[in-house]
């Protein structure tokens, strides 16, 4: 039936045959029906075919394939005797199928208010005896309610990836200018060496004058990154900088600068970036005809080299040398990516690039100040709702401090978390309701295939609002309304918090990450009051007095707690503007802060004049001054005293973590064993656990009395596996191969095994209770029906061994064998 | 290269288990290979602790090993029996499991629309496991992929040139657009296979499509397979994974199969997505290029090939004695001058009936690579 679907230009099939049935046959036509094989593959459309035929390929090629899959025999002759062994499918790609057109008449994907669709109960299956158009229908609802689900993932990703985005781009906005302000400097040194006259424009090589003039202006970045995947996005941004300010911008990788094709390559690649058309030859005289080309000449070329130090030095150098004989005609300006240091250039390139070589160098923010750019943006200050559980909050951290050290996996992880969250929450919709800020109509979930009485149940079946609420008889839409608006409340608070916090020890070097995870631990000293069920509490003075005593010098927000008392007049208005701004939403705090900020720049004021009149003064006038100044201190302390006990109850009442409010599950994402197998594949562990513990996999009957035994019934490659793992450092394939046979015809070779064993030199003479009590000796000889299909089982999985395994182990010790 | 990117470092070295007192039980029995493979996450203590154990395990092992003796047993003493045969046999045999392995794969099934919703947001699908995944990945984008095209690769191939690959991807992408837009002239277009590997990677990354939804969807069998090894390849590979029209699922079998990737390709060009998917089912296709080790084979068919090429040669050159130097040669009148010897060699180098090493002090020497039973067979068939 798959015949329609896939085409094969040509394909090999391996076909074998009893030999006296072949004989004669040669270059006669045959007919083999297609059957599905072993391997579960269906031999369609082919092409070509040979045979093993006698003991060799003779090249018996059997040349007709029909479309239906048949090869063709002269009538007559039976095909009884020939077996379609193996269909392999030997072309190097194939085209499975071709969209199909039911695309074209899918649902429309709008908000589909009016839609009657049919409401299909998600976790419902469908009813056994739908007809054909039912199932249709089905399907294509299905599909239209996935394509619903993956729009709303798209607008709640796209609006907390653009504003990472953003943040970043602006976090090197200052930077990017700067350099931009280089460039246009450099560009009018270099024409202030004198622009090529028509001439000598037009003339294929390149204009010479003294050495100055041959100078390149370099621009040396220190990207200051852990990966060099973190300077791609940043290279990329500040290309489109530079475009938009008219530069002519070309991105070259250190790819491009590799030893093996020499410098045509990184030519080819920079003229594939300006010149349109194909290319048969890369020259620069070409690139210099382009500029001339162009409508106007006033804009400098720049080439942005991402990891100068990954670069093949002599091409690098040799890159030099060309555009810096071309610089008059190609305005060219470099700007290259470094990782470690300035020193960097001077290590890798010889002397004489060096000196065509005009350097200058710039520098990006730290990995750690981009991070808490990311996190701020991601998950304090974002604009949708998303949001991760304390434990995937430190598994991220961890990635990241650990494993990896770039932002971009670490956006990349949290995509993943996004992304699962949307395809294992049934009830992540309500994320893109969030975004919408429809806050007065509960959210629509048929448009997702979710009828209300069912989103309802699922909601209100969360563990987390089953035990706060469980006193709530009256499970309505109105409920559910006032739960997510209490559960948007609630975050928005402990977002506040945490960004005060923060601003409170921003300049003591402090991640911000550690700082969140902190203050997401449901089970942490500040979340013990949030306690499902009893939230906002009125504050408990002695509770307080007594955790604050136990945890005194513990953790970040304690420590910015601490902070805020013993801040500096003007370091403490600073940071109370910046509270003012943030605890808008919180009037009861906001009337605080703007006291507190009042009462600062009075004080600011009384110390402004009495700086200047500190000037002034006069000897008599001292005395009176001192203790002027010492009232100011006085009040100082005052404040920070209401500073410091205005962020500690902050923390008290509204930093809620996420995971201590009813129905958090619905934005809150907690698989963290999920994201970190799709993040980090862990593929040696994970094939040989697969072959260690294959009954968790394959779940047989007959292979659960294992425990400590080999079975014979055990997969082949299993068998072989643990056999390799009780031999030595390199496994004699003589000696393993007898283990093998031991072990699948274990009845009769129990006796033997003691004697065989001491004459291997295997270094374990291991216990290994081979079962001795085998019910069914028969079992074995039902599983290899001829002895000789001990070599081929064993052949396969050497073959199996070469081919993923390792290709060196087996064929080390064949060598050894062999010599 | 291959050797570089898959060191022989035999991991079956460490696959053995270990053991203290000759007493061990396989509840005891460490799994060493995690000293090589970092533990993914450290979120508490005992993990770290773990890891110690394994590398500790490692070197006792190391330990042990080195100071075993070899044992001195050799395949010819099995009796292999002829390849054929073994084919034969092979094709015979029953598999195990064949319901469980059949249940298995249908249980992969629930999660194909949680495999679409992934390779829709734009990952590509990484899928690893013991067993062959190839009928598996094909038979989820028949059934889930239907309103996009599917081109298969596969790496398990000996060659691959992805050029034409990519020509094709980019047939079948023009044919996707056109039948989206209809009314629309198709405009002049340069054929496909004339076109620069940078255009068709432009013409994949475009913004031609109307809805940026739309993909083609690439399936690569054994993305680690010593047709797609080469790096080259497998940064080709990433940079047409990485347009925007591209969508990727690929599977792999090598334990160092991950070595292939630079940060680069695994985070921002192929993004990959890892699936965990243990089928069971046996390699047939992939492994059909290599050779069935307990064959009859190795000494016996290089006896036989040798012996064909030896007496298609001129009879000087068949009766060339191993270490024939030239003054020996000379001696007994066989070659006249140094380059009829070279031309002799080179011959035989063609061939592998001859090896050049250095030896101690610097001489390049010739041998013949045979094995000595190998040699004994050979002997009597050339001088009947």
């Amino acid at each position: 039936g798959s015949i329609e679907t896939r085409e094969v230009h040509s394909a090999v099939a391996f076909v074998s045959a009893r030999r006296e049935w072949l004989d004669g046959k040669q270059n006669e036509r045959v007919e083999v029906e297609a059957q599905k094989t072993e391997s579960g593959l269906v031999p369609t459309h082919l092409a070509l075919g040979s045979c093993h035929r006698g003991g060799a390929t003779s090249g018996f090629t059997v040349s007709e394939f029909t479309p239906a899959g048949k090869l063709l025999v002269p009538s007559g002759s039976s095909s009884k005797g020939l077996h379609l062994h193996c269909c392999c499918y030997m072309e190097p790609f194939t085209i499975l199928h071709k969209a199909s057109s039911r695309k074209t008449d899918k649902i429309s994907t709008g908000t589909g208010k009016s839609r009657t669709t049919r409401r299909i109960d998600l976790t419902a299956s469908l009813p056994a005896s739908t007809d054909i158009s039912d199932v249709n229908a089905a399907e294509s609802n299905e599909r239209h309610y996935s394509n619903m689900r993956m729009e709303a993932f798209e607008a709640v990703w796209s609006s907390t990836e653009s504003s990472i985005k953003d943040v970043l781009r602006e976090a090197n906005a200052t930077i990017f200018s700067e350099i931009h302000e280089w460039v246009r400097d450099s560009f009018d040194t270099i024409v202030s060496f004198g622009v090529p006259n028509f001439h000598e424009a037009t003339q294929p090589f390149p204009v010479v004058k003294d050495a100055t003039s041959k100078q390149i202006f370099t621009g040396l970045v220190l990207t200051r990154n852990i990966e060099f995947v973190d300077d791609l996005v940043t290279f990329e941004d500040l290309k489109q900088h530079l475009k938009s300010q008219g530069c002519h911008v070309a991105n070259l990788s250190s790819v491009d600068f590799s030893s093996k094709n020499g410098v045509g390559t990184c030519l080819r690649s920079l003229l594939g970036q300006f010149v349109t058309g194909s290319l048969d030859t890369a020259d620069i005289s070409m690139l210099a005809t382009w500029y001339k080309e162009q409508q106007n000449n006033d804009n400098p070329v720049v080439i942005i080299i991402d990891d100068m130090e990954r670069c093949c030095a002599s091409i690098l150098s040799e890159f030099i040398h060309m555009l810096s004989e071309w610089v008059l005609k190609v305005p060219a300006i470099l700007i290259m990516g470094v990782a470690t240091t300035v020193d960097a250039p001077r290590n890798v390139l010889p002397s004489n690039a060096l000196h065509r070589l005009h350097a200058r160098k710039f520098t990006f923010q730290s990995l750690p100040e981009k991070m808490n750019y990311v996190v701020e943006t991601a998950f304090v200050k974002q604009s949708s709702e998303f949001t991760i559980s304390h434990k995937t909050a430190v598994f991220m951290r961890n990635y990241f401090v650990h494993q990896n050290g770039s932002v971009t996996s670490f956006i990349r992880a949290l995509k993943i978390a996004c992304a699962q969250h949307f395809s294992t929450q049934p009830l992540c919709f309500i994320l893109h309701w969030f975004l919408r800020d429809e806050d007065n109509e509960v959210p629509q979930s048929h448009i997702y295939g979710l009828s209300q009485e069912r989103m309802l149940k699922l909601a209100f079946d969360l563990p987390s609002w089953k035990s706060t609420n469980n006193q709530i008889t009256q499970l309505s839409g109105e409920t559910l309304l006032d739960g997510l608006t209490q559960l948007k409340k609630l975050h928005k608070t402990w977002r506040m918090v945490v960004l005060c916090l923060y601003e409170a020890i921003k300049g003591e070097n402090v991640q911000l990450l550690d700082l969140m995870c902190e203050a997401l631990d449901p089970k942490g000293p500040f979340a013990s009051q949030f306690d499902i069920g009893s939230r906002v509490l009125p504050s408990d003075d002695s509770t307080s007095q007594k955790f604050h005593s136990l945890e005194k010098n513990k953790g970040l927000i304690n420590r910015a707690i601490r902070r805020v008392k013993e801040l500096p007049a003007n370091q403490l208005l600073v940071l109370m503007k910046a509270w003012e701004k943030h605890t808008v939403d919180v009037p009861e705090f906001h009337s605080e802060v703007k006291a507190l900020v009042l009462s600062l720049l009075k004080l600011e004021e009384n110390g402004e004049s009495l700086n200047q009149n500190k000037v002034e003064m006069t000897n008599t006038r001292k005395q009176a001054l001192r203790g002027h100044l010492n009232g100011a201190d006085k009040n100082l302390r005052v404040a920070n005293e209401k500073a410091s006990n205005l962020v500690d109850l902050m923390v008290r009442r509204y930093m809620c973590p996420v995971e201590c409010v009813a129905l958090h599950e619905v934005l809150c994402f907690d698989c963290v064993d999920q994201l970190q197998a799709a993040l980090i594949g862990d593929m040696r562990r994970r094939i040989q656990m697969d072959l260690q513990d294959f009954h968790a996999i394959i779940r047989c009957s007959c292979c659960s009395k294992r425990g400590s035994t080999i079975l014979p019934s055990m997969p082949d490659s299993s068998i072989m596996y643990t056999l390799a793992q009780e031999h030595g450092d390199v496994v004699n394939v003589h000696d393993w191969y007898q283990s093998f046979k031991s072990v699948v015809l274990s009845t009769h070779m129990v006796s033997k095994r003691g004697k065989s064993r001491s004459k291997q030199h295997s270094p374990t003479p291991k216990k290994r209770k081979t079962t001795s009590e085998l019910s069914q000796p028969s079992e074995a000889s039902i599983q290899y029906p001829c002895p000789c299909s001990l070599l081929v089982v064993f052949s396969l999985f050497c073959r199996l061994s070469l081919l993923f395994i390792n290709d060196g182990a087996v064929e080390l010790k064949w060598k050894t064998l062999k010599t | 290269r291959k050797a570089k990117l898959f060191p022989p470092v035999p991991p079956l070295s460490f696959l053995h288990s270990f053991w203290s007192d000759g007493e061990q039980t396989p509840e005891s029995r460490t799994f060493p290979s995690a000293a090589f493979c970092r533990p993914a996450m450290e979120i508490n203590d005992g993990e770290e602790e773990e890891e110690f154990e394994f590398s500790r395990n490692y070197f006792l092992a190391k330990e042990l090993g080195g100071s075993s003796k070899k044992s001195g047993r050799k395949i010819s003493d099995i009796d292999p029996v002829d390849e054929q045969e073994l084919r034969t046999a092979a094709n015979n045999l029953e598999p195990k499991h064949e319901r469980e392995v059949a249940s298995l794969m249908e249980s992969y099934k629930a999660s194909y629309p949680e495999w679409g919703f992934m390779l829709r947001t734009g990952f590509g699908l990484l899928m690893y496991g013991f067993g062959s995944k190839k009928a598996l990945i094909e038979d989820f984008a028949s059934t889930s992929l239907t309103e996009y095209s599917v081109v298969v690769i596969n790496g398990y191939v000996q060659s691959i040139n992805l050029k034409q690959v990519m020509v094709a991807i980019a047939e079948v992408w023009w044919d996707q657009l056109k039948a989206k837009r209809r009314n629309s002239p198709s405009q002049a277009q340069q054929p496909f296979n004339s076109r620069s590997i940078d255009d068709l990677l432009a013409f994949m990354d475009g913004q031609e499509a109307d809805d940026d939804k739309s993909f083609v969807c690439i399936i690569v069998n054994n993305i680690d397979g010593p047709g797609l090894r080469e790096p080259e390849s497998q940064h080709l590979l990433a940079r047409i994974a990485s347009c925007t029209h591209i969508r990727i699922i690929a599977s792999i079998d090598h334990v160092n199969a991950p070595l292939l990737w630079d940060k680069k390709m695994v985070h921002t060009q192929f993004n990959w997505y890892w699936y965990h998917v243990p089928t069971f089912a046996p390699y047939v296709v992939e492994g059909v290029f290599f050779p069935l080790i307990l064959a009859h084979s190795s000494t016996a068919q290089s006896a036989k090939t040798a012996a064909i090429v030896l007496q298609s040669l001129t009879p000087n050159a068949q009766s060339m004695p191993i270490e024939s130097l030239y003054a020996a040669s000379r001696e007994r009148f066989l070659v006249s001058s140094q380059v009829t010897l070279n031309s002799h060699l080179t011959e035989f180098k063609d061939h592998e009936l001859v090896r050049t090493r250095r030896n101690a002090d610097g001489q390049d020497c010739v041998y013949i690579p045979l094995a000595n039973d190998g040699l004994q067979k050979l002997l009597p068939e050339i001088n009947p």
